[in-house]
């Protein structure tokens, strides 16, 4: 070895030490943060439960350890407003159901994600984030835009969505095959395969109907692509228009010639029916698709077609599921960030469908578009997402709980004329606006 | 006044201090909070003070007076039929049948699973698409109902639910009443020809008359406290057909967030159970006569 090449291995010896000092400082994002533990509150719900496959795979693969209180989903609000507004809390990611985004923001209790957007040592710079299904992302993280809710310029992002959704319609196969019944899709249409199948002495559709936000929720399934909203643009509710009074009728339809029992259903009974095989039909959200696929909960496996939710005088489906944050008084938000962005990836998107969820990207609707048979749908479907679905706002829980949740039981559980019914709840809506100050403006004007 | 004389004060403190940060405390925190607007997750400080805002929405709430006439009804439907039961189930099994202690054990058993788990077995049970009851009355021949979906098949259930669940309750109150009756009364009774009806309506009935109204009072306060099973098998749906006081306190404070305005309902259900325990006490205290058992 002469003298030339020594020289050489030793430079190259020490720049390769260099190297491998720059890389043990620059290569790894996440070593900063290893041993600390995160902890997330969520919902139990499938997505979810597949998804703490994916945790373990981030502990292993960042050391950072991650714990998780999964909740019945109506039951996190509670318990997330609790923790968020102590002054330090115990949770570092909440996962909320879309319809609170305007709530926690409005008490200060979630993290702005533009503090941890402008870190560039925290942000994957093939994060691309253009290619999260923008219905999910507006719906679920972006809070402060038109009406506070929806996409506009004063919006400002808070959360990713994770575990969001849409609607698309669920059938099955061989039942509309055996009945030679085509597909619906219109309101009209699917209104007669419902009276038919009903006649043929086989449950139709599957619905959420008990008392509070599911019945609601299941109304405002039909509400959209027939036209009707809660409250017109100065906060007048319309929940008395013809449109909702309309969707209200079909209420009444599906419980007629649905399973029984749809009085009492909640989002659990309601898949089930379908699942189990006691309801040819379901209208809700495209997790469906998943839960069917799962054996553990389905027994109509293979037999399910999608299609694209029916329209009636226009194409809107529902935009709900979650979105997950991180609380203002986390006290590890960045590695919580960190796991935010690991799960909404392109490559925790991916693994979330090969695990039985669902994904948020457009990317993975598309390269897993041979796999699964709703996913094209879901992609044809998400245009037509309605932002304006349902109102966002602080007070909606207590019109969807207490006064829609009310009218609606008592329209499918009598045979009362539904516009007195619709009218009164609209009377109520009003009252509870009127003392949360909306009309405020419109006096202050006059 | 003397060391003697102050001494059972001294002895009862403890007990009484227990009381007031136990018991006390949390009312008059209640009522405390029922004066204020506060939303869960904002500072207390902030909330606005809103006076006796929430006790007069009260008074002209709709809702509030329906939820209490469910429980009045709730409670004189649940509370005759247990009385009735239980005592008939006590005076039958009293006497030294066979197996009489296996009938006893059987018949608490409702009484120890937990509210929670009641809640749930019923809820399947009078599921309409595939409760067990449906199931049945499907044999013969009648036509599957919607148990928990209807308003009237609904308060049904709940009350059916818990007269299963606490007709032990009173039974066992009874049964060890009867079993304390002293022998020679009822011997005596016999022996001058009280037949058998004679014998329990003039004789056992009126020597354990102060066991009963404890049943019933506790029974009653048992009314207005009961939320778990209604909890998990109605929700108090549907709309409000089964929403009983202390379910409708629930729903105000954590599902529409008004805690303020259930603080109010609370003092409104403490009051009710006040008057209805001093009436009963007032009615027949128990402890008046002490020869009585």
């Amino acid at each position: 070895m002469d003298l030339f090449e020594l020289k050489t291995r030793a430079a190259a010896a020490i720049a390769g030490t260099a190297l491998a000092f720059a890389t043990s400082a620059w290569a790894n994002p996440y070593e900063k943060y290893a041993g600390t533990t995160v902890v997330i509150s969520w919902p139990a719900l499938a997505h979810f439960n597949a998804a703490e496959g994916l945790l373990e795979e981030f502990t292993e693969e960042t050391g950072i350890e991650v714990e998780v209180d999964a909740l019945q989903y109506l039951r996190l609000r509670d318990r997330q407003l609790l923790e968020m507004s102590k002054e330090e809390g115990d949770y570092d990611i909440a996962s909320w159901v879309v319809m609170w985004k305007g709530e926690y923001v409005s008490k200060g209790l979630l993290t702005p994600l533009s503090q941890f957007f402008t870190n560039g040592s925290l942000v994957d710079p093939q994060f691309d984030i253009d290619d999260v299904a923008d219905a999910y992302l507006q719906n679920g993280g972006v809070v402060g835009g038109k009406k506070g809710y929806m996409p506009g310029k004063s919006g400002a992002l808070y959360g990713l969505p994770f575990g969001a959704e849409t609607s698309i319609l669920a059938y099955r196969k061989d039942i509309l095959e055996e009945q030679g019944l085509e597909v619906p899709t219109t309101y009209d249409e699917l209104r007669e395969v419902m009276t038919k199948l009903h006649e043929a002495g086989i449950p139709a559709m599957t619905s959420r109907g008990q008392t509070g936000h599911q019945v609601t929720a299941g109304w405002l399934l039909h509400l959209a692509p027939m036209g009707g909203k809660i409250f017109d643009d100065e906060w007048n509710p319309v929940i008395n228009s013809p449109e909702a009074v309309k969707a209200a009728e079909f209420m009444r339809h599906i419980v007629k010639t649905g399973p029984k029992g749809i009085e009492t259903f909640g989002f659990g009974e309601a898949s089930a029916a379908f699942l189990q095989g006691d309801a040819a039909l379901y209208l809700d959200t495209l997790k469906i698709a998943a839960m069917s696929r799962n054996p553990n909960l389905s027994k109509v496996d293979g037999k399910v077609g999608f299609a694209l939710h029916p329209t009636d005088v226009r194409c809107g489906s529902e935009t709900g599921g979650f979105a997950m944050g991180i609380p203002a008084n986390s006290q590890n938000k960045e590695a919580a960030f960190l796991l935010i962005q690991y799960l909404t990836s392109k490559a925790g998107d991916q693994r979330m469908v090969e695990l039985g969820g669902d994904p948020v990207r457009i990317s993975t609707l598309q390269n897993n578009a041979d796999s699964f048979e709703d996913y094209p749908v879901v992609a044809e479907q998400l245009p037509c997402a309605d932002p304006d679905w349902r109102p966002l706002i602080p007070e909606w829980n207590e019109l969807n709980i207490d006064v829609l949740g009310q009218a609606l039981t008592k329209v499918i559980t009598t045979d009362d004329p539904i516009q007195p019914i619709m009218d009164e709840a609209n009377e109520k809506a009003r009252e509870i606006m009127e003392r949360e100050g909306y009309y405020s403006w419109a006096k202050y004007r006059q | 006044m003397s060391i003697r004389a102050l001494s059972p004060y001294f002895f009862i403190l403890p007990a009484v201090a227990i009381m007031v940060a136990g018991l006390v405390y949390p009312v008059l925190q209640a009522f405390y909070l029922s004066l204020y607007d506060w939303k869960i997750g904002t500072k207390f400080e902030d909330a606005p003070f809103v006076g006796i805002r929430h006790f007069i929405r009260m008074v002209s709430d709709e809702n509030v007076h329906e939820s209490v006439w469910v429980t009045l009804r709730f409670g004189f439907w649940t509370i005759t039929i247990e009385m009735f039961l239980g005592v008939a189930l006590a005076l039958l099994l009293e006497k030294p049948i066979r197996g009489a202690s296996l009938f006893r054990t059987i018949f608490i058993l409702p009484l120890m699973i937990s509210p929670v788990v009641v809640g749930l077995i019923w809820r399947y049970l009078f599921d309409a698409r595939i409760g067990w009851i449906n199931y049945y009355l499907g044999k013969v021949g009648i036509e599957p109902q919607v148990w928990l979906g209807n308003a009237d098949l609904a308060f049904f259930a709940i009350v059916f639910t818990d007269i299963w669940q606490w007709t032990p309750f009173i039974f066992i109150i009874v049964i060890a009443g009867l079993q304390a009756l002293p022998s020679e009364i009822l011997e005596a009774s016999k022996i001058d020809g009280a037949n058998w009806w004679q014998h329990i309506l003039f004789v056992k009935l009126p020597m354990i008359r102060s066991i009963l109204l404890i049943a019933l009072l506790l029974r009653l306060i048992d009314v207005f406290r009961a939320l778990e099973v209604m909890y998990i098998l109605t929700g108090g749906g549907p709309g409000r057909a089964t929403e009983l006081l202390s379910l409708h306190i629930y729903n105000r404070a954590f599902e529409t967030q008004q805690l303020g305005y259930a603080s109010a309902i609370s003092v409104l259900l403490i009051l009710i159970v006040f008057a209805l325990s001093f009436g009963i006490l007032v009615a027949g205290n128990p402890l008046k006569e002490k020869s009585d058992i």
